[in-house]
């Protein structure tokens, strides 16, 4: 069951993705793609790079070489796409509130900064394991990088809304959420490949990578398709009423 | 193989870190309404004075060096806890004001929006004033700046006041011991 080629592996690779092309349907459909035009991109991109990644491996002619070269195409577009991605979450989190907004693009800003100086140090360190096949090492110490930067930009996203606790909208929520547990999950098994852990099982790496991003396209469906409860606004009971004394009080404070 | 272990730890907890703050969010939302009994009122006049530059001032001329920095100290970290307390009741208040957007009156969402913006100012310079006040501790010679929480905290106040008024007019929120 837990093999390169077996069923399931079959049904971890090409689910998601085509889940994703339904999940970009309904939400060009529903006009959702005005207000996420990136993660709409992004998940036509991603479905489209694993369809062609997947062709390529199970068809007998794509030499290696070829197929790791394609890899290599792909995730650099992808880890631009999603850096891109990333942005388009902060702006949805930041733009309604003036008094922080700068203070978070800043803050992201040298975040990202550090973020890659460490990602570079990591890589710098991760060694070339098969140095006839070093196409393959470095594609894993690529993302190996890419996915420091990003897991590390994503917990700062969601650090920093907890801080100010930032009410996230539903659907940017979900997006964040699905991005987040993806790219956890994704620098761990990444980052053991890169420094030449688990050899022989790598596949079982694979499965999870697979598994783990299945869950996460299943977290952007719920997000971003099913109706969410709209909380009951209840007014709050207020404590006793000390208005007057209090407006005053400060009014003259302020004054001095 | 230590740096892979290295970050599969650092994922490891940013991913705990994640679906905790995930799971909190849902929380939070379930248990807004018992927002209120989080505020903690603050003796504005009493956190004025202690960031009242012309009392350090008198300090310094009235204590031997030795004295005013033990007694600055003290000021400082009496000036910390309510500059925490601040910051976290405008932390209660953001999540207050948020709650209140979504609400038909444009009026409420508008005292609400006012609301949450000057909160989230003032615990942007809450975390200002704590790291300066963390450096006074070292420095305790070196001046401090609360100013911008104090006015913060003011306007905060009146922002409140206002989504109060604006929600029950009767009942409306307190965040001072006068």
């Amino acid at each position: 069951m837990l093999q390169a080629h077996s069923l399931l592996w079959h049904y971890l690779w090409l689910a998601p993705h085509v889940l994703q092309v339904a999940l970009a349907i309904l939400l060009w459909q529903r006009g959702l793609h005005k207000l996420f035009p990136v993660f709409v991109a992004y998940t036509i991109f991603e479905a489209i790079e694993e369809f062609t990644l997947y062709g390529m491996d199970v068809l007998p002619w794509v030499t290696v070489d070829t197929f790791w070269r394609t890899f290599w195409v792909g995730l650099i577009i992808e880890g631009l796409v999603r850096f891109v991605l990333i942005g388009e979450l902060c702006l949805h989190l930041l733009r309604p509130w003036p008094a922080v907004a700068n203070l978070g693009n800043r803050l992201i800003s040298f975040t990202g900064s550090v973020l890659v100086l460490l990602a570079t140090l990591a890589a710098a360190y991760a060694p070339i394991d098969n140095p006839q096949y070093s196409l393959i090492s470095r594609a894993h110490i690529l993302q190996q990088t890419l996915y420091i930067v990003q897991c590390g930009l994503v917990l700062f996203l969601f650090l920093f809304a907890a801080y100010f606790r930032l009410a996230w909208n539903n659907r940017t929520f979900g997006i964040a959420l699905g991005l987040g547990i993806v790219s956890c999950e994704h620098l761990a098994t990444w980052a053991v490949m890169a420094n030449g852990g688990l050899i022989d099982k790598r596949y079982l790496l694979d499965f999870l990578n697979m598994a783990t991003y299945h869950v996460c396209v299943l977290v952007w469906f719920y997000y971003l398709l099913v109706p969410q409860k709209t909380r009951t606004k209840s007014v709050v009971p207020l404590p006793e009423h000390n208005l007057e004394i209090w407006n005053r009080e400060l009014e003259r404070l302020l004054q001095q | 193989m230590t740096l892979a272990i290295v970050i599969v730890i650092a994922a490891f907890l940013s991913l705990v870190l994640i679906l905790r703050i995930a799971v909190s969010r849902s929380l939070q939302i379930s248990a807004s309404a018992n927002l209120l009994t989080q505020i903690q009122p603050i003796d504005v006049e009493a956190f004025r004075n202690l960031v009242n530059a012309t009392e350090d001032d008198y300090l310094r001329r009235r204590l031997s060096a030795s004295h005013f920095r033990e007694v600055r100290r003290a000021r400082l970290r009496a000036t910390s806890a309510y500059v925490r307390v601040a910051g976290r009741n405008a932390a209660v208040l953001v999540h207050l004001g948020e709650s209140a957007l979504s609400t038909g009156d444009p009026r409420i969402a508008d005292a609400a929006r006012i609301l949450v913006n000057d909160a989230l100012t003032l615990r942007r310079n809450a975390t200002f004033v704590l790291i300066r006040i963390h450096i006074a501790l070292a420095w305790p010679n070196a001046g401090l700046a609360a100013a911008p929480v104090i006015d913060g905290y003011g306007r905060l106040s009146s922002s409140a006041m206002l989504l109060g008024r604006l929600q029950n007019p009767a009942t409306p929120i307190r965040l001072a011991v006068l």
